[in-house]
């Protein structure tokens, strides 16, 4: 059953993000990789990190697809259009290189030996919450500053030059 | 072969799909696009990691990473329009200079 679900999972997963790498349109492979987010979300849900897949789903599918659809939205579509499509060197010299980095990193995946579990997670979200805000407290002030200068950062970017 | 390592894989061929999208793409957008991929991958990683060990700390560690992802489409996106703005260069092979 784990496989099964497993199985179309993953099938979806990669069938959506080599259509996001490959299609020819922007708006096209930002639906892709909306599917891709999706199928994500669902991998998530059987791994058992429920938090993680709504805030997947909240956080990706939501909020930076929105943003990068804006974003084509407020660029003139024929500058665009100049630009699409993949180079098709690069994607013949880069396939194979991705490929035997595949190769070496798989190898030593299926070959290699895991390390033992340590414990066994009974309420994950409720183990989530305890360990974000007792061990991992200052990193997590830390990120809403991150946030903050990215804002600010925007801001300033998007300002037009007087 | 266990599940886990199944798993281990998927994410490894996720993250290097990403890595193929980021040198193939012509167009900036889409080239953000598959860094975004790429940090799914990682975060499918982390989670897997995180059931066969028995802890939550990875589930922790994408939370940053979802955080970062957040951040950096933020200024990604506000340097792309500003890139479009300035000077009509567009394709990922025409902008080599760091200022006019």
């Amino acid at each position: 059953m784990e496989w099964i679900v497993f199985g179309t999972l993953a099938l979806w997963l990669l069938g959506s993000v080599i259509g996001a790498i490959l299609v020819r349109n922007p708006v096209h492979s930002i639906l892709f990789f909306l599917s891709s987010v999706l199928a994500m979300a669902g991998l998530f849900l059987s791994l058992g990190a429920e938090l993680l897949a709504g805030l997947q789903i909240i956080i990706y599918a939501v909020a930076i697809v929105v943003f990068y659809v804006l974003v084509i939205t407020t660029i003139p579509w024929e500058k665009v259009k100049r630009f699409e499509g993949v180079y098709a060197k690069e994607l013949a010299v880069g396939f194979p290189v991705v490929l035997v980095a595949f190769a070496l990193m798989g190898y030593m995946v299926v070959e290699g030996d895991f390390a033992q579990p340590v414990g066994k997670v009974e309420d994950n979200v409720r183990e989530v919450g305890r360990t974000l805000f007792t061990s991992y407290l200052f990193p997590f002030e830390i990120a809403s500053v991150i946030l903050l200068v990215a804002m600010i950062g925007a801001i300033l970017l998007g300002r037009k030059e007087e | 072969m266990s599940i886990e390592k199944a798993y281990i894989l998927l994410s490894i061929l996720v993250f290097l799909i990403g890595l193929l999208g980021v040198m193939v793409r012509k167009n900036l957008i889409t080239m953000l696009v598959s860094t975004e991929i790429m940090l799914n991958g990682v975060n499918l990683t982390l989670v897997s990691a995180d059931r066969f060990l028995g802890r939550v700390d990875g589930q922790i560690l994408s939370f940053f990473v979802l955080t970062v992802a957040a951040a950096e489409v933020a200024v990604g996106l506000g340097l792309v329009v500003s890139i479009f703005r300035l000077r009509g260069y567009e394709g990922s092979s025409e902008i080599v200079h760091l200022r006019d």
